[in-house]
């Protein structure tokens, strides 16, 4: 364990710790570009240049390990010609179009500038070497060869993260870029870690491009719902419109994000977002609609099932068992999902689709509940009228309902999840939206936080269960998510 | 016609990736005996390779595109390359390169309507004791002047190399 | 004093054979191989690549009791401008080199030697091969070498143009099938270097030196030379002298010998005006300090500069300074492999500045420019391509600034001194 010195004070760090992740224990930020705590050390932007005394040389802080009795410099005079230096280089041959540059705000050039400020340019606009600008290189990304500063995380990333090797540096010197196969689309699953690791603007997501300037961005901590992975992430969004998703990098789960994850926002502002309730084809106000389906299941009673789903909340889940068992006082319902679990392409993607299927079982050991089979065959026997379901969770019962054709009522975000033949619809607020709480494949509690607020007149699912229980004819009186949670192991 | 990866190369590639314990270190070997066929390395030579060797296509393009012997468009039949560094420069180089330019009426980078000659400049060639020396095709051509030169050209255009 | 690499009449294997070759490695092989680290050491043998590393040492760094294959490089990457005698030695006394990787391969502890030569060299790659073969044949490489059960094999592997595969570290990411960008160190090759395994990479010259040593003694070649500068040196002389060439010397010797005893002085009607003196990266000197001069490692870095390689580029008055720094521009700005942020910018910045000079678009502020551009190159990139090409211009622009003043105000110098 060495114990050494930087900018006067001590510390002791675990033998193989670089000065860089040294200075970050002690609160001291090293410029880089280069350097990625997830990618294999390249040194080669040449920005975490520090003092190391007796070394003859400034030494890179991302390569350089910790030795017993090291005395380091971070701010000298020295240091910071050398990162003022350093800028200046990559700025020579920068275009400089920061105004139409989605990175201006969050670009390690600029900020590293207003930190060392440089004089004015003295390099003539003449000189500049001259790339590729803007190009497409696949379905997220866009390359802008022209401001890329060659720091190569993009290489390392597709080579050493999802393994697919799709970059490379052609060329060489200051004429070298970033290219991949003519023809081919970088097209893996997580193309868009490019666009957030990527230091400047080179490459940049083409659904977030032009689309808002990101110090007008508000940012929300919440939880990626696109699979069982429940990676831990950060909504950006502005004047009640959510623009684009980010990892916020955790040691228990993910630095990176999925592609298909970041896209999930999209169906919260989707044209097929349901804010009306829906009766067979048909939208209609969401009293009536509301008013409708607890009509029918007022009708049914005993001969109503309920189906819990993974895609939803412990919360709304919970809401769900009590409109059977205190509402209803029926027997038929299931919590019953047990969906193989686990990381099917070594990196984040999880085998089941499902954001909760883990939470669900804590609603099942709280209030018990039929297996999937056993409603499945009550409902295909024909002793079920009604069936109340979450629009994906009914595709865990899609044969029996197509067998016997029950009144089915489920719940949706957006029209394109309608099961057909649904008979009702009912319409509540995203996570996005409302908090929930969910249980990952780890079965680590995590709760989304709302970014955006939900349509007008669009609610929390256990304030609809609430409306319907109300409606039918009884009444659970929740005032909240957390009062659904009785009884269920927290 | 582009490079066809021949059971009598893959043979003689196998010998050369046998001389490492890794056999994607003969890859800048393979390049250069694949270059030897045509002249040049075509894109589908670059895929052949990446397959034979079992490595990521971009690797191949980063390779073949760092090391300047490599040539990824026909070249003449006689490559002619004129050191330039300080050497051969103090020696006249750029007087020589002058005169195939007029001579052959092409530019550095370009090659001859014939298809005989392409006209490149290039960096020390390591022979800077004999300078000016112009390569051409792999053999070395030292102490040039326009006489030896102008003869040089002679033997060329009659499909000549001199020893 | 009689040559010790550059020979006669020795390329041929039967010859090299005669004039005693081949009897060092039989006399290596019957040492322990510490026993020949420690006479390498003796010696005092340093590299004849540019950085001048003691090489006894060098071998001594890799670790004895590791498992697993360790391996012998030979830097043939020969491309520094003004350098062309690992050329001239190879084509003249190849055996020597074999002979030299061969005990070197012993003390090591190496199974294998690769012979990285630049792409080309292919005529050289072809006596190379010829002379691995018949030494193959004679039993001096290949399987229980002279029936001391040790086996060593030697095959040459071709570059394919690019000067920055002579830094070892980009030489060796090069001869595993990458692209030649240098490693960041630590790790040292002697650790992690070839494949991973213990590696020592060797310049031509150095290895050609080792069969001597073996056969004479260290102390004997320690003799030589001038104290911590032992043994001979080639050195090879280009531009305006009569008999430019490769020339083997004692380090120590004057280089104004050199150039008047060895090459018969400039030229008729060229007068000197700055050498440089150890290949293009080095610091030039002006004509009074080149007469001055000894050479070997000591007097030139007091006299700020360097033996490097032991090229010796001879300038005259004709020649514009600010024309030749364009030239070694050019290279160094072709050449930065492109990975450190102060080489890839900083080496096409100063070509585009003498490119302003050359072309009468420069100021004399421009001046001041291309010397702290050069200035933020130095010791800040993971190898010293970059201190290649600012030592040159810092050297360039201090002791002939008045050239570069006449090109800002207008006038194009042709060689007029400042």
């Amino acid at each position: 364990m060495p114990t050494i010195t930087i900018d006067g004070k001590s510390l002791e760090v675990a033998k193989g710790t670089t000065l860089l992740e040294a200075a970050q224990q002690l609160g001291v930020y090293i410029p880089r570009y280069c350097y990625h705590p997830k990618l294999s050390i390249a040194g080669n932007c040449r920005m975490c240049l520090v003092e190391v005394e007796k070394a003859p040389k400034l030494m890179t802080a991302c390569s350089t390990e910790a030795f017993e009795g090291m005395v380091v410099h971070t701010a000298s005079d020295r240091v910071k010609a050398a990162r003022r230096d350093v800028l200046e280089y990559l700025l020579i041959n920068h275009p400089l179009d920061c105004p139409i540059c989605d990175q201006a705000g969050e670009c390690g050039l600029q900020d590293y500038y207003m930190d060392y400020s440089l004089a004015k340019s003295r390099f003539s606009q003449a000189d500049k070497v001259r790339r590729q600008k803007r190009r497409a290189v696949g379905p997220q990304l866009v390359l802008d060869n022209e401001r890329c500063i060659l720091c190569t995380r993009c290489v390392r990333f597709c080579s050493e993260v999802t393994k697919t090797s799709e970059l490379c540096v052609v060329e060489r010197g200051d004429h070298s870029f970033i290219d991949l196969k003519e023809g081919k689309a970088l097209d893996n699953d997580y193309t868009l870690n490019i666009a957030d690791i990527c230091p400047v603007g080179a490459f940049t997501s083409r659904d977030f491009r032009f689309k808002q300037r990101v110090w007008f961005l508000k940012k929300t901590p919440t939880v990626c719902l696109g699979c069982a992975t429940g990676c831990l992430i950060e909504a950006h969004h502005n004047e009640n419109t959510i623009y684009r998703l980010v990892p916020r990098p955790n040691a228990e789960t993910n630095t990176w994000l999925c592609d298909p994850g970041r896209l999930t926002y999209k169906a919260v502002q989707a044209g097929d977002r349901l804010v009306k309730g829906v009766i067979k084809n048909g939208l209609i106000d969401l009293e009536p609609a509301l008013r409708e389906a607890a009509a029918r299941i007022d009708e049914a009673r005993a001969a109503v099932a309920v189906l819990g789903s993974p895609w939803l909340s412990v919360e709304d889940n919970a809401a769900l068992a009590l409109l059977a068992k205190d509402a209803l006082k029926t027997g038929n319902y299931c919590f019953d999902f047990n969906t193989e679990q686990g990381i099917k392409d070594g990196i984040l993607i999880n085998k089941d689709p499902a954001p909760n299927t883990n939470g669900v079982k804590l609603v099942k050991a709280a209030h018990g509940g039929l297996s999937l089979e056993e409603l499945s065959r009550r409902i295909t026997s024909g002793q079920v009228k009604v069936v109340l379901a979450e629009a994906r969770a009914a595709g865990f019962i899609k044969d029996a309902l197509k067998a016997a054709a029950p009144r089915l009522i489920a719940f949706a975000s957006n029209r394109g999840e309608i099961p057909a033949g649904s008979y009702a619809t009912l319409p509540y607020a995203s996570y996005f939206e409302v908090p929930g709480t969910f249980l990952n494949y780890q079965g680590l509690r995590r709760r989304t936080a709302p970014s955006v607020e939900a349509p007008e007149g669009v609610k929390p699912l256990w304030a609809v269960i609430n409306k319907l229980a109300a409606y039918s004819g009884t009444s659970l009186r929740l005032d909240s998510a957390d009062e659904a949670l009785k009884g269920v192991r927290s | 016609m582009p490079f066809k990866f021949t059971e009598e190369f893959r043979a003689r590639a196998e010998k050369i990736c046998a001389r490492y314990p890794r056999r994607d270190a003969a890859l800048i070997p393979l390049l250069l005996e694949m270059q030897k066929e045509k002249g040049y390395i075509a894109e589908e030579g670059l895929d052949a390779l990446a397959l034979f060797l079992q490595i990521p296509y971009s690797r191949v393009k980063g390779v073949a595109t760092f090391y300047t012997m490599f040539n990824h468009e026909p070249v003449g039949k006689y490559h002619l390359q004129v050191c330039r560094n300080i050497s051969c420069h103090m020696a006249g180089s750029e007087s020589l390169l002058g005169r195939l330019r007029g001579r052959l009426g092409i530019a550095e980078g370009e090659t001859t309507r014939d298809g005989l000659f392409t006209l490149s400049a290039v960096e020390c060639l390591g022979a800077c004791g004999a300078a000016p020396v112009m390569q051409v095709n792999e053999k070395y051509f030292e102490n040039l002047d326009e006489a030896k030169l102008d003869a040089l050209l002679e033997e060329l255009k009659h499909g000549r190399l001199p020893h | 004093m009689e040559n010790i690499l550059l020979k006669d009449n020795v390329a041929e294997i039967e010859a090299y054979f005669a004039a005693g070759g081949y009897k060092p490695l039989k006399k290596a092989l019957g040492l322990k191989p510490a026993e020949v680290i420690d006479e390498v050491k003796k010696s005092n043998l340093r590299g004849r690549g540019g950085a001048g590393f003691p090489c006894g040492l060098k071998w001594s760094f890799i670790p004895r009791d590791l498992e697993g294959p360790r391996y012998l490089v030979c830097n043939a990457d020969e491309g520094e401008p003004g350098t062309f005698k690992d050329r001239e030695l190879m084509l003249r006394n190849p055996h020597a080199l074999l002979e030299g990787m061969a005990i070197a391969g012993y003390a090591i502890g190496a199974g294998h030697g690769y012979i990285y030569i630049r792409g080309e060299f292919a005529a050289e790659t072809g006596v190379l091969d010829k002379a691995i073969a018949a030494a193959r044949a004679k039993g001096f490489i290949g399987k229980n070498i002279l029936g001391s059960g040790f086996n060593f094999e030697i095959f040459t592997h071709r570059g394919a143009g690019a000067y920055i595969c002579g830094e070892e570290t980009a030489l060796l990411e090069s001869l595993e099938g990458f692209t030649g960008q240098p490693r960041l160190k630590p790790p040292f090759p002697a650790i992690k270097g070839l494949f991973g395994s213990p590696t020592v990479i060797n310049n031509v010259e150095t290895l050609a030196a080792v069969p001597s040593i073996i056969e004479k003694g260290g102390d004997w070649y320690a003799a030589i030379g001038s104290g911590k500068s032992a043994g001979t040196k080639l050195f090879c002389v280009s531009g305006p002298v009569s008999r430019p060439g490769v020339y083997e010397l004692p380090l120590g010797a004057p280089l104004r010998d050199l150039l008047e005893k060895n090459c018969g002085g400039m030229k008729p009607g060229r007068k000197l005006k700055a050498v440089i003196p150890g290949g293009s990266s080095t610091p030039v000197l002006t004509a009074e300090e080149a007469k001055a001069v000894k050479l070997d490692y000591e007097s030139l870095a007091a006299a700020g500069s360097m033996l490097g390689s032991g090229a010796v580029i001879v300038i005259d008055e004709s020649q514009c300074m600010v024309k030749l720094l364009q030239v070694l521009a050019r290279f160094y700005h072709h050449e930065s492999c492109g990975q450190c942020t102060p080489c890839r910018e900083g080496c096409g910045w100063i070509e585009k500045l003498l490119n302003r000079f050359e072309e009468g678009r420069a100021s004399r502020g421009d001046i001041d420019t291309l010397y702290s551009v050069a200035d933020g190159m130095l010791g800040r990139t993971i190898c010293p391509l970059a201190d290649a090409m600012a030592m040159p211009v810092m050297s360039f622009v201090k002791k002939f600034r008045g050239e570069f003043e006449a090109h800002a105000d207008g006038k194009i110098c042709k060689g007029v001194r400042s």
